[in-house]
């Protein structure tokens, strides 16, 4: 409808305007221009160059040779590379769906009219305001396996906590429960998808006799939809690009037995530690087709899931 | 005309920001403000607290017996983030004139020929190799060519607790020598309560304790001194990582994890709080330790070897560079010579770090410091790291190989095969 209408109001207009509204989007190009110009800088033109880089063995102090497909070829027989494929989507895999569980469940709940609401959503929103680097070095006293708290609390319940970050079988599972305390930021746009359900849908249903649970399920999550869509895609990812957490946590080591080298940490140290910058692009490359991929499988099976108000 | 003047206002402002925008971004320039005739010297550093006080002083110094050079500091954060802006910045063509480096990394940047041999110059201004430790010298070049002017270094050595040693009975006087004694000391040292250690005695790959420290103190070498290649499956080191595995396997590993993954540094350091009784580490905790627990009753020894003989250790430490594409190389040089002649050294690592030079150390009074002193007499038999091109690579090989061996994950033979074969594959490109 709003197509429609802009297109009517454009060919209504008499010539004299129309110069006018062309010379104002002139100005407002212009005005756009440092950014565009900074997007082509620094976005599209080394992206373009990523692409070459390639297929050859630049080390960004050295121009480096084309050398075809090895980079790619290299790739597809390098250990740690799969390894680090297998660690970032295990984390993605458990992490995603967790995320939209606790999100949604925290936003009803922080949606419910009770007094002190305000205070509750300040709370559940403050962990994302912390640093990353920050949050790790306090979870990694959280989840000392000794001295921390919550071996500490286990201990009082009788149960012998694992060693967490110290051990292979742990060490992804604790990064996922750490990411999740970062939750906040996708609560508070739950909520937001929450605030715009007409009360009307839920009185029409109440009045239906439809009890709590026939509600959440026939009204609020329907209607959500669009907003759990947002936030998968999102999650998704941010899920493959994670970095700063397991970095700070092992140092830059993906350490033990390389069960936090993630993705990106792996190819950060190829290109900035190891100098393999052409090898770096080939795995950036790979990440985009794996990423574009994903989102594109989700885009298809989103018009059977997804409902949009009003349709 | 009244429509063109309309957007013509526009346009002056979108040029007028734009100017704006562009002076804000572009740099100082290496100009002279005082415009006397001085060369400005760009350094790029990452010192704070007393090693900026101390290089401020050595610029002073420097400064006044040659003042037509004035030295411009840049503050660049410490570690990584500097080599990044560096690496930027010789990419780009428009690097500092000199630069605060890791040692370590000089055989990275001069395989890419990123460094300014100073070979030449050294030898002009009597810089020698006689004048440092060995290892110092041979940290700073590569393939027989100076790339560095080594600026402070450090050693690794057994830490003990002379408390703990007093309470089961063993003599603080007399620390582990030989590998036996050190496992024998451990034993006793260890109080574990089921899962848990409460203290625990000695845990080889914590802290300094890397595959490269035991290596050596069991006699073993990296790297083949006639043709180069690495040697990581050298039976002796093979043997140090045999070591290493068999006594993770007494403690188990997993009930180890927690003191190696989330122990602390500085005042949460395990050696201060009681719960490690030994511990390699190198004399960069010295201070730590006066700071947070000055009344700690510890000692520090030779790393035990499996015969109690032929200590050895490994040092690393700063160095400074001048860039390839830097514009006063002159005047850099003369920089780095004072720095690593006796007078720039002296200034520089008072009160600090362990000077390059073995004369200064003495001045120092290090040598009467019953702590300081270990750490210095054992810098003549010091190794340094093999100076390869893929030095990053084969550290981090090494460290995964340890874990994978020390949690049952491949035999140490075979995980050090590969590190020698991944590592020799990654030096071939170099040889062309």
């Amino acid at each position: 409808m709003a197509k429609l209408a802009d297109s009517v109001q454009v060919s209504a207009i008499p010539s004299a305007r129309k110069r006018a509204l062309h010379r104002t989007n002139v100005i407002g190009w212009l005005f756009a221009s440092p950014w565009a110009i900074g997007l082509l800088c620094f976005y599209a033109i080394p992206m373009l160059m990523s692409i070459y880089f390639s297929f050859t063995t630049y080390s960004i102090l050295q121009p480096g040779e084309f050398v075809g497909m090895n980079n790619y070829r290299d790739l597809f027989q390098d250990p740690l590379f799969w390894k680090s494929i297998y660690n970032t989507i295990y984390f993605t895999v458990f992490f995603v769906p967790l995320s939209i569980f606790f999100g949604v469940a925290l936003a009803m709940m922080l949606n419910m009219k009770v007094k002190g609401m305000a205070v509750f959503r300040t709370i559940f929103f403050l962990p994302t305001l912390v640093p990353q680097v920050a949050l790790a070095v306090l979870w990694m006293w959280l989840l000392h396996p000794n001295f921390g708290l919550v071996n500490g609390m286990l201990a009082h319940i009788g149960i012998d906590g694992p060693s967490w970050l110290g051990g292979e079988a742990w060490s992804k599972p604790s990064l996922i429960l750490m990411s999740l305390w970062g939750i906040g930021q996708a609560v508070v746009i739950y909520l937001a998808g929450l605030g715009d359900i007409p009360d009307e849908y839920y009185e029409a249903a109440q009045i239906d006799g439809a009890n709590w649970f026939q509600k959440t399920r026939k009204v609020t999550l329907p209607l959500l939809t669009p907003v759990i869509f947002y936030n998968l895609v999102m999650g998704m990812i941010g899920a493959f690009q994670q970095f700063t957490l397991p970095y700070t946590l092992t140092k830059g080591q993906g350490t033990p037995a390389n069960s936090m080298t993630f993705y990106v940490m792996y190819l950060y140290e190829n290109g900035f530690r190891y100098f393999k910058m052409g090898y770096a692009s080939a795995m950036a490359w790979i990440l985009f087709i794996i990423v574009m991929a994903l989102t594109g499988i989700i885009f298809i099976t989103s018009k059977r899931w997804v409902h949009y108000q009003g349709k | 005309m009244r429509r063109s003047k309309k957007i013509a206002f526009p346009i002056l402002v979108y040029f007028l920001v734009m100017l704006l925008l562009l002076t804000a971004c572009s740099t100082e320039g290496s100009s002279d403000p005082a415009g006397e005739g001085k060369t400005t010297v760009t350094m790029w550093h990452g010192l704070t607290s007393i090693d900026l006080d101390n290089m401020n002083k050595v610029v002073k110094a420097f400064e006044e017996k040659n003042p037509t050079i004035k030295m411009n500091l840049v503050y660049t954060e410490s570690s990584e983030g500097s080599d990044q802006k560096l690496l930027t910045a010789v990419a780009g063509g428009n690097p500092p004139d000199v630069a605060l480096f890791d040692r370590f990394k000089v055989g990275t940047w001069a395989a890419q020929g990123s460094l300014t041999d100073l070979s030449s110059m050294a030898a002009e201004s009597g810089i020698r190799k006689e004048m440092y430790y060995p290892f110092a010298w041979e940290e700073s070049s590569y393939q027989g060519k100076l790339y560095a002017m080594p600026m402070d270094t450090d050693s690794r050595l057994l830490f003990y607790n002379k408390d703990h040693f007093k309470e089961v009975g063993l003599d603080p006087d007399k620390p582990p020598q030989t590998i036996a004694e050190l496992e024998a000391a451990a034993d006793k040292l260890t109080i574990k309560e089921g899962k848990r250690f409460k203290r625990i005695g000695f845990i080889p790959w914590y802290s300094q304790g890397w595959l490269y420290t035991w290596g050596w103190a069991f006699g073993g070498e990296f790297q083949d001194a006639a043709t180069g290649k690495i040697t990581a499956n050298d039976p002796k080191v093979v043997e140090a990582l045999q070591w290493m595995t068999d006594f993770g396997k007494k403690y188990n590993v997993e009930d180890i994890a927690g003191f190696t993954s989330a122990a602390g540094t500085e005042e949460m350091d395990p050696f201060i709080s009681g719960q490690i009784s030994m511990k390699i580490n190198g004399n960069f905790t010295v201070k730590g330790i006066e700071k947070f627990k000055p009344d700690l009753n510890y000692g520090v020894a030779p790393i035990p070897t499996p015969t109690g003989t032929n200590f050895t250790t490994w040092s690393g430490g700063g160095s400074a560079i001048i860039p390839k594409g830097a514009k006063n190389v002159a005047a850099a040089w003369k920089f780095l010579e004072f720095l690593g002649k006796e007078e720039g050294q002296t200034l520089l690592n008072a009160d600090s770090q362990i000077s390059v030079i073995d004369a200064v150390n003495d001045k120092y009074g290090y040598k009467d410091d019953p702590i300081m002193k270990e750490f210095i007499n054992i810098l003549p038999n010091s190794h340094n790291r093999p100076v390869i091109p893929e030095g990053q690579l084969l550290w981090n090989e090494l460290a995964s190989a340890t874990e994978k061996a020390t949690r049952g994950n491949g035999t140490p033979k075979e995980n050090l095969d590969r590190v020698t074969e991944t590592v020799n594959k990654a030096l071939e490109k170099y040889d062309k």
